[in-house]
């Protein structure tokens, strides 16, 4: 797994805690991959990654986070 | 449990029912001689095969084409399914060249029945290997990521 971590669960709380299920709309994917992505057990494309920061209204490094 | 996740588990249990059921038809109706000869036999096994992929194909692609349903990480693990797949109908072909080479050698040749036999039971192998292979995927990606 590429050491790829993420501020989800954290963003999802600072706005009016979203619902797993309300993010997964505005990204266009799966309540389940939102709780893969929040568990660190999956790494999402670029594209799924740009959805999710523009649901959030924030730039892609506010969301992901690369660690060498 | 991921919708695609619901559905390899449903396409597993229909497919292990489908086989059992073809194996059951083909067996009572007296085999592969008596597949070969009678005709009415053949259609009923046709209508098996034919209907038993139309109902599976329904099951997978109902759900491909709804972002809410189905998305790149579930397209992932199905892609991923390919491999247990190509694995299990290579696996179930040669079991069928053996079998075959050996229970026909003295004869030298084996009956032509057989190569129909060999494509359904590699369509009923595949179906079955990629279910599996789906529910194998989700359950690496929730252990290891």
């Amino acid at each position: 797994m590429a050491n790829i971590r993420n501020r989800i669960r954290r963003l999802r709380f600072d706005h009016d805690e979203m619902t797993q299920e309300e993010l997964a709309n505005l990204a266009g994917c799966t309540r389940q991959t939102i709780i893969a992505l929040e568990q660190g057990k999956y790494v999402p494309s670029i594209e799924l990654a740009f959805k999710i920061a523009r649901a959030f209204g924030v730039s892609l490094e506010e969301v992901f986070q690369y660690e060498e | 449990m991921a919708t695609l996740q619901k559905r390899a588990l449903y396409g597993l249990v229909f497919g292990v029912v489908w086989a059992a059921a073809m194996a059951a038809v083909f067996f009572v109706k007296g085999g592969a001689s008596a597949f070969d000869e009678d005709r009415g036999f053949r259609l009923i096994i046709d209508g098996l095969w034919i209907g038993g992929l139309v109902l599976y194909l329904a099951l997978f692609t109902t759900i491909m084409r709804r972002p809410t349903k189905f998305d790149e990480r579930d397209r992932t693990i199905m892609d991923r399914s390919a491999r247990v797949q190509w694995l299990a109908v290579i696996l179930s072909l040669v079991a069928w060249i053996v079998g075959l080479s050996e229970g026909y050698h003295s004869e030298g040749q084996i009956p032509v029945v057989f190569l129909y036999l060999i494509f359904i039971s590699t369509l009923v192998v595949s179906s079955v290997a990629q279910c599996t292979g789906i529910l194998i995927g989700y359950w690496r990606m929730n252990r290891n990521g």
